[in-house]
């Protein structure tokens, strides 16, 4: 009896040992997708370059604290909560700077998705017309603006082009910057040529002409004047123009203007952009958002800069502040950035941000003009962005006033200020025309209405500062002298 | 001396005792025959009949087992046979047996813990055979400690194992550490095992119902729970019915806690002084002149102005938002059987109000312990233990409410709450009044849980039995939260919903084995388990803003947001296989070996196996003839033991290229992306723990010094942990195993009987050390995890895990002078932070940065002493933990910022300006400078302490009384928790164990970091145990 109960468990307890086996360890995910089902039709590529644009979309609201807050347009905030905005602040730049390797993980990321795409692409067999082309397209185009950013910030990075293992990217040292824009060209002549115009396809994904003038952005970097203004020329008989009034860009009700070449896209409350909110003072402004981060200020060495009857002061900066509480504040002197002042709820503004707008091209087109020893067609382009700004001709410049390369630079450089402040180009402008020691060695940061001074802040900028440092976090990754950091850190 | 007499005089009792049964049944003269009937009765020392008492002849003679009258009998051939009796708790006695019939046999209470029966994995052993290092801690009085938690009552008696409490909020899980933190990615919690259910949660265990707790600590003896013992194994015994009269008894307390407050706020006065001073300063570093008039001058901008409006009141807001909350605890529980049946039921009320306002914890539960004995061959059981617990938290720490302008009024006269910038439209925080906060801000959270398990032995042969069991752990979870307008800046309603629910099955079937051979006496298991878990998660958020109305707070009155619901599902499975074989000669030379191989999962197809190998041995000195009869040598034992224990908690499907949906709005329609969020590894495996110990077990005059002392070194290998990998992959990180942490350490535990007799004295004495640090990190020598205000944690090879990183302060920059001649921080300024130059290169930067501390305690010592005096009994229970250390940058928001409150300790010694300096090692503590005071060691305080945790007073009304009123006992006792807490001069947190940024999970972790945990509640009850 009893032996015969010690068989029978002996065999259950084996049968349900065996039996269980595969299926209690050997488990499939309910809700994760994973890498080996994705990519096999064309929907599956449409989302993944959805993602592509997704990356750049949540970094660049953030980009203003590498390439506004160290510049002379924008000063820290005692709110402002991200590590490293101080040291961006004030000139003290080092590779351990943690918005460095945000910034530079960020890109990668987006380089990654769409080298995903470009890998996968050739997947899927039910493709509509054109569809494929666009994708390629679109994913080469946004490879090229990572790489954009990249290679001005930090020079020669890696150059990624397909997806890497963990040892492969580990032993894949820095591209030169010759290199990296080889690539972006390529890429960027090829999106040209594969991407639909943009009535054909979704505002806020790329289009042909959003290629064609990040291409020609690009030559203006290299001072190729003459590819350069080929495909300016090309842009500009694609519909783009500037809009009568600089305060109109910025409307909510006027988004998908002719100004912006290539925007990225936000929708209020779901996926919204946090820099309406950054910008907005504390307390909030009635009919704007209740409270806002306050994370940084405009700087008095901008603001005074403005001249009174420039429209576009008003649309850049406000000077006064009016708390919503308590009833009847008085109106209080804080210069605050309002070119993002848009209804919204708080940190998650609808309100799109320009990636390249028209207006930039049209100073590019005045650099390639001046480049191309054309100082009287270069003046014109710059008086077509005063003469908006000023509402008439009273304010045009005459070649008289450029007369020396030093002049134009200034002109150029003060008008690219004033038109393009807080859109993210202080910081390359500054670099490209080697003004970065001059220019910031002082900051006027915040004015006194009443006593009429200014606090200056004295900064110590280095000349090799016109490349910023290789992450010191992904240096340490690398085996030795495999990702070399830049000059002077 | 007095207390070895009583104890000469109770062993003389003893013996008498002995004499009496013997003389008893010494006339009774046997017959010279061949086969014999014995029979008699086996009773405690009160005269209780014992029911299944073992009664065998010695040498492997007949045995029997005494029925629920206490009664035996045996037919046996042997003359002049000598019984051995023995029960559970009880002396096993031997009689020579003259008589053979109504023998009275009694048996005396076994006072030596040493005889206890400790519960291991699958199984007990005797304490003296014990040959792992294993605490054991039985429920006299835990459940008498009032804490809406049931672990919060083990902290401080057991040493390795540190119970600590970091935030104090109702129903709040405390931390329990087994030996220091060994994982980074992977969890350091231990492994609970209720009544044999391992995988179960301390959230459901109610220490009514608990009969004691083990707490496995070194490898040995957790490896028989394999890929989950890493972080230990708590083992949970809950109680079981016994064969006897149904006894029916109810456990109630109720009392009050009182939050443990901070003292030194300033007055109104000093209030606006400083804020004045404040302002001034923050004026003069932005380049303004002092002397301008602080109001209504323009020259002085409207943000360094100071409004009159703010001397108009001083309210306390510490003390507005906490109060005295009651605690209640109601426990009725009924307990009995047969020989054949055997039961324990209970149900439990617990109600715990926070000392914050609007916190609280309500936990509802039963519990069913059913077992039947249905022939010698087959037994069969079942427990249920439903529960429901409900929480109303807050989603803001303590700093985020008493930091509050005083100037600000508790409430308007129309029942609203005002804020700050009602009165005053610069300068002061925008933020909401704190009892608006906790009166709009409603978070509950409910969960029902229940484990269940039913099985079935098997008696098969002579000492082998079968086991088989399935369980089910089941919880059930849903949380909503609810903003009204009133609660938050946006003043727009918002809320979310969750839902959660976790269906844990666990099959196991054991066979084991007990005999003996002779002087050989082995015990065996061999068994194998099934685990499989499936849970689904239910989120739901709204549309910012999309709120219909204040009225309704479901969110079927507003717009469900897409990019914010969503259902998924999850599930993992384990499949083990294990043995173990426990050996002892004559329980002298002990030897125990186990192996156990789990298959998980969770890990990539090529590794999802892990073989988990244990050995230890033990030597019994004191059963060697050399000291069996020496009268101070009661016990020694020395012990060693090797063991490897894994941890597999890890995502579910993390070793997967996981696709994640991303978000962007071409056309301005929010559109639905996808990208891959998870490298994933391919490789990924177990992360393995090889740990060390040795012990020695010293029982001394008849064991009334017992001194227990291990030194272990655990070694965990593979850490799994989100190693960063090269950003050119497209991603930051990837789960791998990389790296070795190491924690070595002492423990020492001391029990005394001092006093025994009347007066009754005992202590037990606990000490730990442990010194964690971490050995490699796959290459790298450091990681540096650096916080927006400076403050760094660093993993560094040979430095604990986790140490705080940066600028070491020594002063404060005192005028421009000192500034132009100090190495100093870009942009510092008269009354900064001045900081020691490491590198001596003239200037403060990345590489002047060092180990500033770390938030591991150095020693933990806990001391219990429990007194008696003829009904009277008194219990203390103190802790101490040195050489932790708190990054409290909570002081940051008491110290003049935003015109908020102010505390006398924090701003008393600032630097305010060149004429008034303060102390010099001060820095001005602004908003506008939080980096120079929080990348620095200014905010890091030394966290020891002493602590008086539990003050147990009760009082046994004599029989007399209660025979009147039908009932056994009666026991009235008052009890105080947190009754008094010593913390170092220059600690300013509200809790020395507390810190609010979490615990150890990942890269990025900041342990130690303190921003408002809660204040401790002192809490005082009166409770009743009464026995019908």
């Amino acid at each position: 009896m009893q032996t015969r109960i010690f068989f029978i468990t002996g065999s259950l307890l084996l049968l349900a040992g065996v039996t269980g086996c595969k299926k209690v360890i050997e488990r499939v995910p309910d809700s994760v997708l994973t890498t080996a089902q994705y990519f096999k039709n064309a929907k599956d590529i449409d989302l993944a370059v959805i993602g592509v644009y997704s990356s750049y979309q949540s970094r660049k609201q953030t980009d203003y604290m590498l390439l506004e807050l160290p510049t002379d347009n924008l000063y820290r905030s005692n709110y402002t909560l991200a590590a490293g905005a101080d040291d961006m602040d004030n000139l003290s730049i080092t590779p351990s700077n943690p918005l460095l390797s945000t910034f530079w993980s960020a890109s990668y990321a987006g380089i990654a998705r769409a080298n995903a795409v470009l890998s996968n692409i050739d997947n899927p067999g039910d493709y509509k017309t054109g569809q494929k082309e666009q994708f390629t397209g679109e994913a080469k185009f946004m490879r090229a603006l990572f790489y954009f950013d990249l290679v001005r910030l930090f020079g020669g990075v890696p150059a990624v082009t397909s997806q890497l293992s963990i040892d492969e990217a580990k032993n894949l040292p820095r591209a030169s910057e010759e290199e990296i824009y080889t690539l972006i060209i390529n890429d960027l002549k090829e999106a040209a040529g594969l991407l639909p115009d943009k009535a054909s396809i979704a505002k806020g994904r790329a289009s042909n002409g959003a290629a064609a003038a990040l291409l020609a952005k690009v030559y203006v970097y290299r001072k190729d004047w003459p590819n350069a203004k080929t495909y300016l020329d090309q842009v500009n008989g694609m519909g783009y123009g500037l809009l009568p009034s600089f305060a109109n860009i910025w409307k909510l009700d006027n988004e998908d203007n002719n100004e912006m070449v290539f925007v990225m896209k936000y929708v209020e409350g779901t996926n919204g952009q946090t820099l309406s909110s950054a910008y907005l003072p504390f307390g909030g402004i009635a009919g704007i958002a209740t409270s806002g981060n306050e994370s940084a200020f405009p700087s008095w060495d901008l603001l005074k800069l403005y001249d009174e009857n420039d429209s576009r002061k008003a649309a850049t900066i406000e000077s006064y502040y009016q708390a919503p509480t308590p009833a009847n504040a008085p109106l209080a002197w804080l210069p605050h950035v309002s070119k993002y002042q848009v209804k919204h709820v708080i940190n998650s503004s609808g309100l799109d941000l320009p990636v390249i707008r028209y207006a930039d091209l049209v100073l590019l087109m005045a650099e390639v003009q001046y480049g191309l020893q054309h100082p009287d067609l270069a003046v014109a382009e710059i008086n077509k962005i005063r003469e908006r700004a000023f509402g008439s001709s009273d304010h045009n410049y005459t070649v008289a006033d450029i007369s020396t390369d030093a002049d134009f630079t200034d002109k150029l450089l003060l008008e690219r200020r004033l038109e393009l402040a807080y859109e993210n180009e202080r910081w390359f402008d500054l670099v490209r025309t080697n003004r970065l020691l001059t220019d910031l060695s002082v900051e006027e940061r915040s004015y006194n209405i009443a006593t009429e001074t200014a606090q200056t802040v004295a900064l110590a900028p280095k000349a090799n500062y016109s490349l910023l440092p290789v992450p010191q976090t992904q240096i340490d990754i690398y085996p030795t002298d495999v990702l070399t950091q830049n000059p002077g850190y | 001396m007095n207390t070895t007499k009583l104890l000469r005089f109770s062993k003389v009792m003893y013996w008498l005792f002995l004499f009496c049964g013997l003389l008893g049944t010494s006339f009774w003269r046997p017959l010279q025959a061949q086969t014999t009937t014995i029979s008699g009765t086996v009773r405690d020392k009160e005269g209780q009949p014992l029911s299944n008492a073992s009664v065998a002849v010695k040498n492997g003679g007949p045995a029997t087992t005494t029925d629920q009258n206490g009664q035996f009998s045996l037919t046996l051939s042997t003359q002049n046979p000598v019984l051995v009796i023995s029960f559970t708790g009880y002396l096993p006695t031997e009689i020579p047996v003259r008589g053979s019939n109504n023998l009275e046999l009694i048996l005396q209470r076994d006072d030596k813990s040493l005889d206890q029966v400790v519960v291991i994995g699958y199984g007990t052993v005797k304490k003296s055979s014990v040959t792992a290092a294993i605490s054991k801690i039985e429920n006299k009085q835990l459940d008498q400690l009032p804490a809406g938690r049931a672990e919060t009552a083990l902290a401080g008696r057991m040493a390795g194992v540190n119970v600590s409490s970091t935030r104090a909020r109702p129903g709040e899980a405390p931390v329990i550490r087994v030996r220091g933190a060994s994982s980074l990615d992977a969890g350091n919690d231990p492994l609970v095992v209720i009544d044999g259910f391992p995988g179960s949660s301390l959230d459901n265990v109610n220490m009514n119902d608990v009969e004691s707790i083990e707490v496995l600590k070194d490898a040995s003896a957790a490896a028989i729970y394999g890929s989950r013992g890493s972080g230990g194994v708590i083992i949970v015994t809950t109680k079981k019915g016994k064969t006897g009269k149904p006894q029916l008894s109810f456990n109630s307390y109720a009392g009050v806690s009182i939050p443990r407050v901070h003292h030194d706020w300033i007055s109104s006065d000093e209030y606006y002084n400083y804020v004045v001073k404040y302002l001034n300063r923050e004026y003069v570093w932005a380049g303004g002149d002092p002397s301008i008039p602080v109001w209504g001058d323009p020259r002085r901008p409207a943000n360094y102005q100071v409004n009159p409006v703010i001397k108009e009141r001083n309210v306390n807001w510490q003390n507005e938002v906490l109060h005295t909350a009651p605690i209640q605890n109601y426990n009725l529980a009924v307990a009995g059987g047969t020989d054949n049946a055997k039961y324990y039921v209970s149900g439990t009320y617990r109600n715990e109000q926070g000392t914050l306002i609007n916190t609280w914890y309500k936990s509802y539960s039963v519990r069913a312990n059913v077992d039947f004995k249905i022939s010698p061959v087959v037994n069969a059981g079942f427990m249920i233990n439903p529960n429901y617990n409900r929480r109303r938290t807050s989603s803001f720490s303590i700093e985020a409410l008493a930091k509050y302008p005083p100037f600000v009024a508790v409430r308007n006269p129309d029942g609203t709450y005002p804020k700050a910038r009602d009165y005053w439209g610069a300068v002061v925080t925008g933020g909401i009044n704190p009892l608006g906060l906790l009166y709009a801000n409603q978070n509950y959270s409910n969960v029902f849980n229940n484990i269940g398990e039913i099985y079935v032995g098997l008696n098969l042969m002579k000492g082998l039995k079968f086991r088989s069991s399935v369980g089910a752990n089941i919880t059930y979870s849903n949380i909503d939260n609810y903003q009204a307008a009133y609660g938050n800046i946006a003043r727009q309603p918002t809320g979310s919903a969750a839902d959660y629910k976790n269906i844990l099955l666990l099959n196991e079937n054991v066979l084991s084995y007990d005999r003996n051979f002779g002087n050989h006496h082995i015990t065996a298991i061999v068994g194998q388990s099934t685990q499989t878990a499936e849970s689904r998660y239910v989120n739901m958020g709204i549309v910012a803003g999309s709120y219909s109305n204040n009225v309704i707070q479901t969110l079927n009155n507003a717009v469900i947001s897409p990019t914010l619901t969503s259902t998924t599902k999850s599930n993992w499975g384990l499949l083990s296989y294990f043995g173990r074989i426990n050996y002892d000669y004559k329980e002298k030379y002990l030897l125990a070996a186990s192996l156990r191989r789990d298959g998980s999962s969770r890990f990539a197809p090529d590794n999802k196996w892990g073989l988990f190998p244990a050995a230890s041995a033990a030597w019994n000195l004191s059963k060697e003839d050399f000291l069996i009869d020496n009268k101070n040598i009661s016990h020694l034992k020395l012990r060693v033991s090797y063991g490897k224990t894994g941890n597999f908690n890890i995502p579910d499907f993390g070793y997967l290229g996981s696709i994640s949906n991303v978000y962007y709005s071409p056309n301005n329609t929010l559109t639905t992306g996808q990208a891959q969020t998870n490298f994933g590894n391919q490789q990924l495996g177990w992360e393995e723990n090889n740990s060390y110990d040795l012990g020695i077990e010293l029982g001394l005059l008849n064991n009334r010094i017992n001194f227990v002392f291990d030194y272990y070194n655990k070694k965990t290998s593979g850490l799994l942990y989100q190693e960063a990998i090269p950003a050119t992959t497209g991603f930051s990180s990837s789960l791998r195993n990389t790296g070795v942490v190491s924690n070595k350490g002492i423990e020492l535990e001391l029990n005394t009987k001092n006093m025994v007799g009347r007066f009754g004295w005992q202590t037990s004495f606990n000490l730990t050390v442990n010194r964690n640090k971490v050995v490699s990190l796959g290459g790298a020598s450091e990681r540096i995890n650096t916080d927006a205000y400076g403050m760094g944690w660093i993993l560094r090879v040979g430095e604990p895990m986790f140490s705080y990183y940066g600028y070491k302060k020594i002063g404060v920059l005192q005028d421009a002078d000192d500034v132009a001649n100090s190495a100093i921080l870009a942009g510092s300024l008269p009354g900064n932070t001045k900081y020691l130059d490491v590198n001596k290169d003239g200037s403060i930067n990345a590489s002047d940065r060092v180990i500033l501390g770390n938030f591991q305690p150095k020693m933990l010592l806990g001391m219990v002493n429990d007194f008696t005096w003829k009904s009277f009994d008194l219990s203390i229970i103190m802790q101490s933990s040195i050489g932790a250390k708190l990054y409290n940058f909570e002081n940051q928001y008491y110290q003049g910022a935003l015109a908020g409150a102010m505390r006398r300790s924090l701003v008393e010694t600032q630097w305010w300006s060149t004429t008034d300096p303060g102390d010099g090692q001060t820095p001005g503590a602004a908003l506008s400078k939080l980096t120079w005071q929080a990348n620095n060691d200014f905010y890091i305080e030394d966290a020891s302490f002493l602590a008086v945790r539990n003050i147990n007073l009760g009082y046994n009304l004599p029989n007399r009384l209660t025979d009147r009123v039908k009932i056994k006992n009666l026991r009235v006792y008052t009890s105080m928790t947190n009754v008094l807490i010593l913390t170092k001069k220059g600690f300013h947190g509200y809790n020395p164990e507390g810190y609010s940024y979490g615990e150890i999970n990942g890269l990025n972790s900041k342990p130690g970091y303190n921003s408002g945990s809660e204040p401790i509640g002192r809490t005082f009850v009166l409770g009743v145990n009464v026995n019908f």
